[in-house]
């Protein structure tokens, strides 16, 4: 990742001598070894600063939202995550092409420092590099090299787009990595073979842990709405108690709110302070749509319309085909 | 001083639970470690040093109801709820989150008093547990606090000696618990004693060697008005999502609101956690005086490093206990502003 890292200074400091942009969103690193953080950079000189590595998990999309309204233009690294936010903020007519140049970028995989705590590796961690699927943690003492499956993000493990699905310029090469739908709901068919009373126990006990800190909404790129039920006093739900109807209602809201326009990016879940897992919420209702409407995946495609704002006359009629509506 | 063997503590716990409600760092499943109602068979975590929400939601809770309200006819009828009821133990609170207790005194116990929060400090008895092993996100000493060292104001100060905790109780309500739990806990020797003085040694040279050892507020310098209009507050806000994660997870944070359920006929009156980080803190009749995100990050910043000490005798309303670091989902963080603002040492 180091030489693209090069190569991602040097795009940036091209894009704003040229005057093709005037801003640049990108990463840089802070304190530790998996410190990144997102930065804009209006100076040439400061786009040393840089970095990607395998902490860039963040999303930068969402950024563009608020940005957009004061800059012209800006160029923007995003990932292939990152890309699928992009085209439904596009398609949501969150935000104008026009005014973004991406540079695209294969992505390997992020690292999730807290797989690498609980592995005991992070003491007197200097530096992980990556490249491919293999890291390099360097101490004082020395180097050692580990397979980076393991360490990987959850998100990241279930990844199907590592290569940007919309981009102005390719920084390295694609990636390639075998993903399948069956993995990818597995958690979903654990959840739909408990019962009624046992599902809803567990969600009860998940969402009991949930702060209303609103990483969850914030980070998320579906949830790109200029005001938030939530936040608007005047309607009354704001819902700031801590008690089990206002956590499932916020969930529930949010979990409807996003269908058909969450893209999977994974990062509800990763931000989530308590670990609450979010993606399930999002994955049951997904596999829902596919079962029902046929395949369709939110953000590959910025153009296309999602099948819950279409309709067709041989629509399935869901309390009819699909299961006969049961629980 | 006394010694309390690990091979113990159950029985230890057994005797508390008895006549108090015992608060215990528990590890879920697959999960993290949080302080929760002690149950035999909990899994009890004291190796981990920092639980994922901080203990404050013990003295604070993140919800409290004041009061039940309902209409009869024409009738408005009132009933005072709240406060805390039972006595209780908090066993295993770490010297940073012990301070953030006396830091929240500060707020609710000068006048005017918070009743509900003065009930719930005079009901509980406080053990620490001193940190043997500091990790990389603390700073704690930064503001002052000795994670080896006894803390000040708790009832009765630990350290993990291997296979026993060392016991020393502090104040009058730490003199009583221990004295209830005479038959289970021991005489400490005095070579236990001097093997402590070693361990606290040892955390001084662990402490030294921390990447943020370097942190020190006392070297931001500028007056309140120069902090206030700092170039870094547009720089970094810009980053940030406007979460509530920092100050749900801070020790110190303590911002609330108060909020009515209204349930037509009959509701209740409730306080509950607030963040300056949110779109409608601050808001008033006439608007919000802080509109955009760089107010209310700066807010955040400003509150714990200026205003706070201005009005405390320069006391920081922070204990450098990282957690805001561990759960930022942008890596911004107050590590980050201190920095900037020429917070270091040499
Ligand atoms: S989900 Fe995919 S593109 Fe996104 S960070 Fe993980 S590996 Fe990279
Ligand atoms: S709901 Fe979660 S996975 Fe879906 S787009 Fe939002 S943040 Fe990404
Ligand atoms: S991020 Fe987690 S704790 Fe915060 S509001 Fe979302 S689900 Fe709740
Ligand atoms: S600001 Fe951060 S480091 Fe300071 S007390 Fe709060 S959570 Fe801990
Ligand atoms: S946790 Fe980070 S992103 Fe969220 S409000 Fe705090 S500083 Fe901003």
């Amino acid at each position: 990742m180091e030489k693209i890292a090069a190569k991602v200074r040097e795009v940036a400091k091209q894009a704003l001598a040229s005057g093709a942009v005037t801003k640049i969103l990108g990463w840089e690193t802070g304190e530790f070894w998996y410190d990144a953080s997102p930065v804009f950079i209006t100076d040439e000189k400061a786009a040393d600063s840089l970095i990607w590595d395998a902490f860039c998990v963040t999303n930068l999309s969402k950024y563009l939202i608020k940005e957009l309204k004061t800059t012209q233009k800006i160029g923007v690294f995003l990932k292939g995550c990152d890309s699928l936010a992009f085209n439904q903020l596009l398609k949501d007519h969150r935000i104008d092409q026009e005014q973004v140049v991406i540079y695209g970028l294969p992505c390997p995989g992020m690292i999730d420092p807290e797989k690498v705590k609980k592995a005991g590796l992070h003491q007197g961690l200097l530096k992980v590099k990556r490249s491919g699927d293999e890291l390099t943690f360097v101490t004082a003492n020395g180097e050692k090299k580990v397979s980076s499956r393991s360490f990987d993000y959850d998100k990241c493990l279930r990844c199907r787009y590592p290569n940007p699905v919309v981009y102005q310029e390719l920084i390295g090469e694609e990636i390639v990595r075998e993903t399948s739908n069956e993995d990818r709901f597995a958690d979903v068919s654990a959840l739909e073979n408990l019962s009624p009373e046992e599902r809803y126990d567990y969600w009860t006990k998940q969402f009991s842990k949930c702060l209303r800190c609103n990483a969850c909404r914030n980070v998320c790129p579906a949830c790109s709405c200029e005001k938030c039920v939530f936040d608007n006093v005047a309607a009354g739900i704001s819902g700031k108690a801590t008690v089990d109807s206002e956590e499932q209602f916020f969930h529930i809201i949010r979990a409807y709110h996003v269908a058909g326009r969450c893209v999977d990016c994974g990062e509800c879940s990763r931000v989530c302070p308590v670990g609450i897992p979010l993606h399930k919420l999002n994955h049951k209702i997904m596999k829902d749509m596919n079962e029902l409407y046929g395949t369709y995946e939110a953000g590959v495609d910025g153009a296309d319309k999602s099948p819950l704002v279409t309709y067709t006359l041989d629509d399935t009629d869901p309390f009819d085909g699909h299961r006969q509506g049961e629980k | 001083m006394k010694k309390l063997a690990k091979s113990k503590l159950f029985e230890v716990w057994s005797i508390i639970a008895k006549e108090h409600e015992l608060f215990v760092p528990v590890e879920q499943e697959g999960e993290s470690v949080n302080f929760s109602l002690w149950q035999e068979g909990e899994h009890v975590n004291l190796d981990h040093l920092k639980t994922n929400v901080s203990p404050k939601q013990i003295v604070f809770p993140q919800t409290e109801t004041y009061l039940k309200f309902k209409t009869t006819g024409k009738k408005l009828s009132l009933e005072n709820v709240g406060g805390k009821q039972a006595p209780y133990v908090l066993f295993g609170v770490r010297p940073c989150d012990a301070q953030s207790f006396a830091l929240i005194d500060n707020v609710f116990l000068t006048e005017p008093v918070d009743r509900f929060y003065e009930e719930r400090r005079n009901k509980g008895i406080l053990v620490s547990l001193a940190c043997s092993n500091p990790e990389e996100t603390c700073f704690c000493q930064a503001f002052g606090i000795t994670p080896g060292e006894a803390p000040q104001g708790v009832d009765v100060a630990t350290w993990d000696m291997g296979t026993f905790l060392l016991w020393k109780p502090q104040t009058a309500k730490g003199e009583s618990l221990t004295n209830q739990l005479n038959g289970v806990l021991e005489e400490a020797l005095a070579q236990d004693e001097q093997d402590c003085q070693e361990l606290q040694q040892d955390i001084q040279q662990k402490l030294k060697d921390l990447p943020l050892a370097k942190i020190d507020p006392k070297q931001i310098t500028g007056d309140l008005k120069e902090i206030f209009d700092a170039k870094i507050w547009d720089e970094y806000s810009s980053r940030c999502l406007g979460c509530g994660s920092c100050t749900y997870v801070c020790p110190t944070c303590h911002c609330y609101d108060i909020r009515d359920f209204d349930g037509g006929k009959a509701g209740e009156r409730f306080r509950c956690w607030d963040s300056c980080m949110f779109s409608e803190f601050t808001l008033m009749a006439h608007g919000n005086p802080r509109k955009t995100q760089k107010e209310k990050f700066r807010q955040r910043f400003m509150h714990k490093l200026v205003y706070y000490p201005n009005n405390n005798e320069g006391v920081y309303a922070c204990v450098g206990c990282g957690r805001c670091m561990d759960k930022c989902p942008v890596n911004m963080n107050i590590v980050k502003v201190i920095k900037k603002l020429g917070g270091e040492k040499a």
